[in-house]
């Protein structure tokens, strides 16, 4: 998909490689992957654990160590390569203009300072703030995140917060110097169903609220289909299939994606409906030779094993997907597809 | 709060209580032989050993003698209080002994835990940021050298090249500040060094370990994920995390020198506590051993208490529990 | 792969250091045998050392010692009860002036006695029971008490070492005065035998004859204290150490004024008790000189400092911040001041009468066969426990009780058991061994009494060094030893339930110059106690002996030889004639009795810092003469 030329977009990505050099060998974890964010855009990044998807954004914030990594490819944003720049020029670009809410809430603040020193310390970490206005701040936004009683509630601590409004004191934080783009790692992973709504829809408003572009980590479609406006399905760390949400929900392209969907608990299928994906994701060690998902793949047939499919449009009305597969069968076995489901 | 301190305080004497109870069992129970005997002369009759016991006390049962040494504790004696006695070998009153030497073992201790705090923690913070760095390997092999060197020969060659060779340091001896800072100071700076570096070694190993093991910790990625400056993240995120089984320590190894630094001041010729204990001990003379030991367990037990205070002060989740 | 090649690597590091390491430790040498000729010639007491003169002697200046790790004083300093020798050289030098002293010289004229507060040594009347002894006019106590010294003032120190609650350790020595033992029981108030006719005689009447009384009034428990002051510690032994009233021609620094009330007595900054770590001395105002011919007084202060570090001490005394120690210097320092042709006459050496020995136990098997001690007598390599103590320069080898310069040096060549070098005889070891019951005629101590035999050692470097020593030579001759080392050995072989076999732990010192100090304590059946005693090989024990005073001996004690009436019969006589009947007593002993293993007559080491100018060996403390060394400052 070649990114829209205009001043709305924020991040060009474009063929992000990244390896772990280790004892046992290089670990292939993210593989020429490329992709685009604009403003007021949702990104929903999907795959299973070992996919590539968390290492690729923490590559693109520089929260990867560089000594021990080997990172190539470009992430322009704004018109800079975030890969070469000097590691303060990145840290005064981190937490002021690229955001990024964890998947943990718990684990992710500090259980000896108050969430509302946390807050006000990302504050103060861009500006030259005075410790109450910086407090202040922090109060503010913690209302807006809708944490009843901000004032008095800034001053607890993390493990005094409940699971829903820490994430929503991770997002406060996130917020505070009007970023560009705001990255959540799996952001409701670790909350129940109903917080897990809100979360989402918190996001959605703050999105909209401050016209930004949202990248949403995660493993569960099921999130992915309520906010995203594009989905990025990656596995063994390469993107199998990328495109606008519509299309890849209506008419998926990869079996990748199939056997995703058709593993994905939802209210109104029965449970004997559900499909696993036979075996396992591969070891990053010593990937699949040839197209990283056809150990797993029960379509698989002759080039899958030899040559890695790239990945492009098979037909002007479709989108990106790296399979062998022809466009027709593509079409025939979606068809098929659907027929099961709806049964 | 206060009742929880004062809940504590009355458990703290109690342990102090049963420690000198303890001591004094111990002390009759080896056999050492009748510290009578020592103030006898060379060829006692059973009258004169008779008239000795009697005269120090020992011829009634090691229960009573610790329970008038607590009575006594508690009420005062004829020295004031708190009221711990007279010395068997000069009927010196023990308090006065003790008063006399303490602010020379608080002394050493105090200079020591500043320098080996600063320093542990510094070169723990060092080694675990430039981990497996020349640096890191360097500040280890030093923390291997300071816990496995035996603190007297670090003392005497410390002696050696310091003030004999060098001249750089007064040798051993002590002079008390009152007299002339410059000189106190001078004299201190080795024993200073020689006890620190035992404990710098520990708490720089210490620091490290934690530290590494804090920085693998979420909150730490969130930390640089807001932009904070690498410093900012590791001195206020993961050295904050870190200290609590530093500070720990900390209170632990300062109370356990109260009688503990017998080879230093040995060595140093500072006449403290720890050196008062053990020569008491070996003249078996009981009175300034009891002394010294009540003081060292109400120090441990002090500190005890404020460490645990203070742990609860700086890990607030702990507070509530 | 890689980890296990670093593995490997770390693995051979450590054994080559390991190897590294014991290389280094197996080739130390022995300790040198010092090629110094200190050893004292045989004629008794050597005077090859005994004094130190750099020329100049001068009044004035401080001389320091450097004493190690704690005073050790029995009573705090107080004279009633004070037994340290070391603080006897205090005392008897520079602060207290009995009525008999000495010149504070080293061998024969060290031990002769002279009048100190009395004007001669008076000999006895009334067929030896009378002693009569008449004051020095002008000798003053020191401030606060500034008055003249009176007879009242030794009566009422007398008085002092009779009453048991004020803490007497050798009081049992003037159980011949008159009505002593009457105080002592409590029956009477003071003593009957002791009378102050006027304030300038002293009269003392005995219950028998004692050839050495003259001696025993030498001691410092025997010298004035006045009244006044003495009352303030009355019952309460060793207080007065810290208060001491001087008599002689120092006192501790601190002591100034008038004396007004025991309430307003204070105890003198200079002296801070046995616990403490300083005793500092200066001079007492009151003194007067010409009443005082022995005692020269040249420095002006005194300092005792305690330190707790030997090796410091030593460098200090090198480097000139002390004078003098009271230490024992390492084989190093000993190395470091007998090669160096500079140094080597800072080092003093000087016989120390004491003797060190193996004491057998004559109630225990297989001790309580002669031949079995007279075996051990002929196969111990004494030349060894010499080096194991340092070499020649710790002393001459011991050949029989007591040393040779307590008989004026009569006995010197007496040498029962000799073997090549003193290193012990095979041949006759095993002569002797063949007549013991143990041995079934093999030469070898082959009854199962000979094996793992109970020995006492202490905990010393020393001990460490001996004890490999003894086991060798008895296993020459079939003995085996079940070792157990003590720290403070002393307490266990003291005390006869025990029924401890041997122990190479004992030494003995005189307490003044005549070997009844050595006889009476360690050979007679009166001294035997269960508690602190000193006669360890039980001779002259009985059974009824073991019963009255509840020994808890076991064995037999039906056979144990006794030397009470010879050492009775000495005990009476005067002169060369006493001296004559000692070294008989001593001879019974090594061939008839033979309690011991004698091995060293040990040798008193002093180093001395570069300042001195004048310095003595004082025979009588086996000290350094404090009232004669003068030091430059």
């Amino acid at each position: 998909m070649t990114p829209p030329s205009d001043d709305r977009l924020l991040l060009d990505v474009r063929g992000l490689t990244v390896r772990f050099p280790t004892p046992d060998g290089v670990v292939q974890a993210v593989s020429d992957v490329s992709f685009h964010l604009s403003r007021g855009e949702t990104l929903g990044v999907v795959g299973e654990s070992g996919s590539g998807k968390s290492v690729s954004n923490l590559a693109i914030m520089g929260l990867l160590n560089r000594n021990r990594t080997a990172i190539a490819g470009e992430v322009l944003f704004r018109g800079r390569d975030l890969l070469t720049l000097p590691p303060d020029d990145l840290r005064k670009i981190r937490g002021k203009e690229i955001a990024m809410v964890f998947q943990d809430p718990f684990a992710c603040l500090h259980p000896m300072y108050r969430v509302g020193q946390q807050i006000a310390e990302a504050v103060t970490a861009h500006e030259h703030v005075k410790k109450d206005r910086a407090w202040a701040r922090a109060e503010e936004l913690l209302d807006h995140v809708g944490i009843p009683n901000a004032k008095s509630r800034a001053r607890d601590y993390p493990h005094q917060f409940s699971g829903g409004m820490r994430q929503r004191a991770m997002i406060a934080m996130a917020l505070v110097h009007n970023p560009a783009i705001l990255i959540c790692d799996e952001p409701t992973t670790a909350l129940d169903v109903t917080v897990q709504a809100q979360i989402l829809e918190l996001i959605e408003e703050v999105k909209r609220e401050f016209d930004i572009g949202v990248i949403l980590v995660t493993h569960d479609l099921g999130v992915v289909a309520e906010t995203a406006n594009s989905v990025m399905v990656m596995y063994a760390g390469r993107i199998m299939e990328y495109g606008a949400a519509g299309g890849i929900f209506t008419q998926p392209q990869h079996p990748y994606t199939w056997g995703l969907l058709d593993s994905m608990p939802s209210v109104d299928r029965r449970l004997e409906a559900l499909v696993p994906i036979e075996g396992a994701p591969p070891s990053l060690l010593n990937p699949p030779s040839g197209c990283p998902f056809h150990p797993r793949c029960p379509y698989r047939f002759e080039p899958c094993a030899t040559e890695r499919p790239p990945l492009d449009v098979p037909a002007p009305e479709a989108h990106l997907d790296a399979c062998w597969l022809s466009w027709d069968d593509k079409v025939r076995l979606g068809v098929e597809r659907a027929k099961k489901v709806a049964a | 709060m206060i009742f929880y301190i004062a809940r504590r305080l009355v458990w703290t004497i109690v342990v102090v209580l049963c420690v000198i109870g303890i001591t004094y069992v111990v002390f009759f129970k080896l056999p050492a032989g009748n510290p009578a005997l020592r103030f006898a002369g060379k060829s006692p009759t059973q009258q004169e050993l008779a008239q000795i016991e009697h005269r120090l006390g020992l011829d009634r049962p090691w229960y009573i003698q610790f329970g008038k040494f607590a009575y006594h504790f508690f009420a005062g004696d004829q020295y004031g209080w708190p009221g711990l006695g007279y010395t068997y070998a000069s009927g010196s009153s023990v308090k006065s002994l003790i008063f006399q030497r303490a602010p020379r073992t608080l002394e050493l201790i105090a200079g020591a835990a500043v320098l080996w705090l600063f320093t542990g923690v510094a070169i723990g913070v060092i080694s675990a940021v430039r981990r497996r760095t020349v640096a890191d390997r360097v500040a280890m092999g030093f923390a291997l050298f300071g816990i496995s060197t035996p603190v007297f020969w670090l003392g005497l060659m410390m002696l050696y090249i310091f003030w004999r060779r060098l001249g750089w340091a007064g040798g051993a001896g002590y002079v008390s500040p009152a007299t002339s800072f410059t000189q106190f100071f001078s004299h201190m700076i080795l024993p200073w060094i020689t006890l620190a570096m035992l404990y710098a070694a520990f708490y720089a190993r210490m620091t490290r370990n934690n530290l590494l093991e804090t920085l693998g910790e979420d909150y730490i990625r969130t930390a640089r994920a807001k932009g904070l400056t690498e410093r900012r993240v590791i001195l206020k995120h993961g050295l904050r995390a870190s200290l609590t089984p530093i500070v720990t320590m900390f209170g632990m190894d300062i109370a356990l020198l109260v009688g503990g630094a017998v080879i230093t001041e040995s060595v140093f010729n500072i006449q403290g506590l720890g050196y008062l204990a053990i020569n008491s001990a070996l003249t078996q003379d009981l009175p300034i051993v009891a002394g010294v030991v009540l003081l060292a367990a109400v120090a441990v037990a002090l500190m005890n208490l404020i460490v645990d205070i203070l742990y609860a002060f700086l890990d607030p989740r702990v507070r509530y529990a | 792969m890689r980890r296990y090649l670093r593995f490997a690597v770390m693995l051979a590091a450590i054994v080559a250091l390991t190897a590294l390491a014991a290389g280094c430790g197996s080739s130390k040498k022995s300790s040198s045998s010092s090629s110094s000729t200190n050893s004292s010639s045989s004629s008794g007491g050597s005077t090859a050392n005994a004094s130190y003169d750099n020329g100049s002697s001068q009044k004035g200046g401080t001389y320091t010692v450097g004493w190690e790790q704690s005073f050790g004083f029995t009573d705090n300093l107080d004279p009633t009860g004070e037994y340290l020798g070391n603080a006897w050289a205090i005392l008897s030098n520079l602060l207290v002036r009995p009525l008999i002293g000495y010149k504070h010289l080293a061998g024969a004229a060290g031990n002769a006695l002279i009048g100190d507060l009395a004007t001669d040594v008076p000999k006895p009347t009334d067929n030896g029971l009378t002693y009569t002894y008449h004051l020095r006019s002008g000798v003053k106590f020191g401030p606060p008490i500034n008055r003249v010294v009176t007879a009242k003032d030794v009566v009422y120190a007398m008085n002092r070492l009779a009453d048991p609650k004020d803490g007497a350790e050798y009081g049992f020595y003037y159980s011949v005065v008159k009505g002593f033992d009457d105080v002592v029981n409590g029956k009477a108030k003071t003593i009957s035998g002791i009378t102050a006719p006027n304030n300038n005689t002293v009269v003392v009447h005995l219950t028998q004859k004692t050839g050495d009384f003259n001696y025993r009034m030498a001691m410092p428990a025997t010298a004035p204290i006045p009244p006044e002051v003495g009352a303030c510690f009355e019952g309460k032994p060793g207080n007065y150490g810290r208060d001491l009233i001087s008599s002689s021609s120092y006192m501790i620094a601190g002591s100034a004024g008038k004396f007004t009330s025991c309430s307003a007595l204070k105890p003198f900054s200079g002296y801070a008790g046995a616990d403490g770590n300083h005793l500092n001395l200066v001079r007492n105002p009151n003194y007067n000189q010409s009443t005082d011919p022995y005692r020269k007084n040249y420095p002006d202060k005194f300092d005792f400092v305690i330190n707790s570090n030997a090796d410091d001490i030593f460098n200090k005394v090198q480097a000139g911040q002390y004078d003098d120690e009271e230490s024992s210097p390492s084989p190093k320092t000993l190395r470091k001041y007998g090669t160096n042709a500079n140094l080597k006459k800072m080092l003093q050496s000087n016989v120390g009468d004491r003797t060190w020995y193996l004491t057998m136990n004559l109630t225990q098997p297989p001790f309580d066969d002669i031949h079995v001690r007279k075996a051990m007598n002929y196969i111990m390599d004494k030349q060894a426990l010499r080096l194991a103590w340092g070499g020649a320069i710790q002393g001459q080898i011991a050949t029989h009780i007591v040393p040779p310069v307590l008989y004026n040096g009569g006995l010197s060549e007496y040498d029962p058991y000799a073997s090549p070098n003193e290193s012990g005889s095979l041949q006759k070891a095993q002569a002797e061994m063949k007549k013991s019951k143990y041995s079934n005629g093999t030469g070898m101590c082959s009854a199962s009494a000979c094996k793992g035999v109970l020995m006492i050692g202490d905990t010393r470097a020393l001990d460490n060094r001996m004890i490999p020593v003894i086991q060798a030579a008895a296993k020459k001759i079939g003995i085996t030893f079940t070792v157990r080392q003590i720290n403070g050995a002393y307490t266990t072989i003291q005390t006869t339930s025990k029924n401890i076999p041997i122990s190479e732990r004992p030494g003995w010192g005189k307490d003044y110059a005549d070997a009844s100090t050595f006889f009476n304590a360690l050979f007679t059946s009166g001294a035997i106690i269960p508690q602190g005693n000193t006669n360890y090989s039980l001779v002259g024990i009985t059974p009824a002996l073991n019963t009255s005073k509840k020994l808890g001996v076991t064995g037999d004690l039906n056979n144990v030889p006794s030397v009470d009436k010879p050492i009775a019969a000495c005990n009476a006589k005067l002169g060369q004639d006493r001296i004559n009947c000692w070294e008989g007593v001593d001879k019974t002993l090594m061939t008839k009795v033979v309690p011991w293993v004698p091995y060293l007559w040990s040798n008193v080491i002093k180093i001395l810092g570069p300042n001195v100018t004048h310095w003595n060996y004082d025979q009588f403390a086996d000290d350094t003469a404090y009232s004669l060394v003068s030091v430059k400052k």
